[in-house]
């Protein structure tokens, strides 16, 4: 869903059900005062004179409105009106108990010892929707009236004469019987909440499409045939389903609601709009980055969330341009490996073509097969293997960090592999290979593969410089305790001179130089192993042997 | 532990390479061993295993991967295992040692490689073997100090018993003259390598003929078991 529309919709979700609470609070307080003003009009309409004319003629009396009939009926006999006792027991003094609603309680004049009951004058809502009576004057209802008739009908049930803001008075006896033909029967919740002593019960119901509200008032006096007064509002009827509105109540207007409701909507999706605006620049760019492999700069404006998200996307994009180049440079690695291994290997291939075919010469024409030939060509065989090796590892430790898969190393089982490798070669160039290692096992954190052709190399290098009749040992010692190890390669072959030493350990393993066969260097394998051991935080040592040779050390920590 | 007693030139090969199993099998016979030679990887049984000293298993194989019948065979016996890889992958080689393997080769190899790394491997379990000592005619006891040269004994001094038994305890490994020095000679003595070589030479005389002690370039001294008399 786009972002407008789903703000929009939030708004109006969240918007509508306070709307509606706020016209449900409304009304409610309005119905309450309402129906404290009628209560209100009607005690003080009874307080002022009403009392009498009620009691005087008690069968037809109906509130003010009806021309006073009868003035000299007598109140009807007591016996009439005195309820039971324990049937309906006088209003209680406690002005605790009196009927619920806001603004409403027990007049003072109906305390023990309180003032004589006042006169109403105006009253009115305070902002904080309680009636207050005034003293003073008689009562009006309040301008803007409480007892407006709703818009689009007359007030029905209410025929001819009296002003419709007036409701019809009924009056009861004390017995709850009226001697009124017209007044509407009293039902058992009136009966009931009066008996237990309430100032006022309500009524609602419907009668033929109208509304009818029913207020019972207890009256400060407790006997007559107007102990209890009815007062009766009959409304057409209202709009339908607008909140709980009562009878007469107005909904607030519009501009109250709607306006803000509106205001707040339109300020949403205003200040929406640059924030779309941004977001669909940068969803464009990331596009058109993602086109390119991510080589285009996402930009970041700002320092909210949208650039946070963009600063994302830039970090991610860069994430992926390493890793692009990462796997770029290892394909490249990988490319060069392979063309190096083709060139390199050919070149020993070919000779050890030409030592077989000259072989196969010699088997056709019957001659014994020379022994030189052989050698030679076993030796092309054995120097092929160990380049390809070289290579692989040259291709490890060239593609930056390589990835050392670090084990424990059984150094004299690594030094009797590397011996027991070279040893046909050593014995066909008639150099005795011997290797010495330590009874207990000597143990090293490493790549046992990266490790193996270091000493590999190293072992190699002895023989292949080495002179017939040549001697090369390997020596394997725990020193310090079997806290280092060293492991030596001695030769007494022509060595290595100084100012070389160096330079064959610092060279790169790019450039053809380093992988060209010069009989007099040590080419590659020397300076992986260099390699090797700075990996692995060893040591190699290169120094003239004290036996005219070459001695190569490798020292380092032993695996505790 | 091996329920049986095991044959120990006994040697199963488990290579699919028909021209590479050929020439180890060759190769194998013509160093004196028994060999039998599987080309597909199936798992070892019980039943199998008593009678072989030692087995050679190719990684990559066709039907059980070499791994998996390494440690299936694992689970019930400690023959010594050899490893060929085609690949010279570290990952590969740690895994075969974690499960047990003894040792590997990286292809390519020379045959004779081979053939010296399975007799250094079925030599190993006789060293670890205690008691009286025999390295061809030479029988030492640790226990008495008694030295019998080919039945007749012999009359050392203690440097000199403490030598040969330094060099008898692995037959044919170099032993370096430092260590020697170290572990063998007086220590109140300020011994060097030259009163080491003196106690060799007097060692060797009383010896007899045969070089049985060897003297190794750049190392030090090996007892070769072979050596004649």
């Amino acid at each position: 869903m786009k972002l407008r529309l789903r703000l929009g919709l939030v708004t109006l979700a969240v918007a509508l059900p306070l709307v509606a609470a706020f016209l449900w609070v409304h009304f409610y307080a309005q119905e309450r005062a309402s129906v404290d003003v009628i209560a209100s009009f009607t005690l003080s309409q009874m307080q002022a004179g009403e009392r009498e004319h009620c009691e005087a003629t008690p069968e037809r009396w109906m509130g003010r409105r009806r021309p006073p009939e009868g003035l000299g009926r007598r109140p009807p006999p007591r016996e009439d009106f005195d309820a039971p006792p324990g049937d309906l027991p006088p209003p209680p003094d406690d002005p605790d108990i009196a009927g619920p609603g806001p603004g409403r309680g027990v007049p003072p004049w109906e305390r023990p010892g309180g003032p004589p009951p006042p006169r109403w004058r105006l009253g009115g809502l305070r902002p904080g929707g309680r009636f207050e009576p005034r003293l003073g004057g008689p009562f009006e209802p309040p301008p803007g009236g409480f007892f407006d008739p709703p818009p689009g009908g007359p007030r029905g049930g209410l025929p001819g004469g009296p002003p419709p803001r007036a409701p019809e008075l009924y009056a009861y006896d004390a017995a709850l019987v009226s001697r009124n033909p017209e007044a509407p029967p009293l039902d058992d919740a009136l009966r009931a909440a009066m008996q237990e002593g309430r100032q006022m019960a309500l009524r609602r119901f419907e009668e033929g499409g109208h509304r009818v509200q029913d207020i019972l008032l207890r009256m400060p006096w407790k006997d007559g045939p107007c102990a209890f007064v009815l007062a009766r509002r009959v409304d057409p009827p209202g709009p339908p389903g607008f909140g709980r509105g009562g009878p007469g109540l107005s909904a607030p207007p519009l501009r109250i609601w709607l306006v803000p409701t509106g205001v707040v909507l339109m300020a949403m999706l205003i200040a929406l709009g640059p924030v779309v605006q941004r977001l669909r620049r940068l969803g464009a760019e990331v596009r058109a980055a993602a086109r390119v492999d991510y080589r285009h700069a996402i930009t970041v404006e700002g320092h909210d969330e949208i650039a946070d998200l963009a600063r994302a996307f830039a970090d991610a994009g860069q994430e992926i341009r390493a890793q692009i180049a990462a796997r770029e440079q290892r394909e490249q690695a990988l490319r060069s490996f392979l063309e190096n291994t083709t060139h390199d290997v050919m070149i020993p291939l070919t000779v050890l073509k030409g030592h077989l075919a000259s072989l196969d010469k010699q088997a056709a024409r019957g001659e014994p097969v020379a022994s030189a030939t052989v050698t030679a060509a076993m030796q092309e065989a054995h120097y092929m293997a160990s380049l390809i090796h070289n290579l692989a590892a040259a291709a490890r430790l060239e593609a930056g960090a390589p990835e050392l898969a670090m084990a424990p190393v059984a150094l004299g089982d690594l030094v009797g592999r590397a011996v027991s490798r070279h040893l046909p070669i050593a014995r066909q160039k008639q150099v005795s290979l011997e290797a010495a290692v330590p009874e207990e096992p000597v143990r090293v954190q490493g790549d046992v593969t990266l490790i193996e052709q270091a000493v590999s190399n190293v072992i190699y290098n002895a023989i292949r410089y080495n002179n017939p009749g040549g001697h090369v040992a390997v020596i394997l010692e725990a020193l310090e305790h079997g806290t280092r190890f060293r492991l030596r390669v001695l030769d007494d072959g022509p060595g290595i001179p100084e100012n070389e030493r160096a330079r064959l350990i610092e060279r790169r393993f790019r450039g053809n130089q380093a992988r060209t066969r010069d009989p007099g260097g040590h080419g590659l394998g020397l300076n992986i192993a260099y390699h090797v051991t700075q990996l692995h935080g060893f040591e190699l040592v290169l120094a003239p042997s004290d036996f005219g040779g070459l001695q190569v050390d490798f020292l380092g920590p032993m695996q505790g | 532990m091996p329920k049986a007693t095991r044959t120990a030139d006994h040697i199963l090969l488990i290579e699919d390479d028909r021209q590479l199993g050929a020439q180890v099998v060759a190769h194998l016979r013509e160093a004196g061993f028994e060999v039998s030679w599987w080309t597909e990887g199936k798992l070892l049984d019980e039943d199998t295993v008593p009678d072989l000293g030692l087995l050679i298993l190719d990684l990559m194989l066709p039907g059980t991967y070499g791994m998996d019948i390494l440690k299936r065979l694992r689970a019930f016996s400690d023959i010594p295992v050899l490893i060929l890889s085609a690949r010279n992958d570290t990952f590969d080689k740690v895994r075969a040692l974690k499960l047990g393997a003894d040792d590997y080769m990286t292809k390519p190899f020379w045959p004779e490689e081979l053939v010296e790394r399975v007799r250094a491997r079925l030599r190993r379990p006789r060293l670890q073997r205690e008691g009286v000592m025999a390295v061809g005619p030479l029988h030492i006891d640790p226990e008495t100090r008694e030295v019998r040269m080919a039945g007749q004994p012999l009359e050392l001094t203690r440097v000199e018993f403490d030598l040969l038994i330094a060099l008898a305890r692995r037959p044919g490994a170099a032993v370096t003259r430092q260590w020697l020095v170290e572990h063998v000679l007086d220590p109140e003595r300020e011994g060097t390598e030259r009163t080491l070589d003196v106690h060799v030479s007097r060692l060797r005389r009383k010896l007899g003929p045969g070089k049985y002690i060897e003297t190794v370039w750049g190392i030090g001294y090996r007892l070769n078991p072979d050596a004649e008399s």
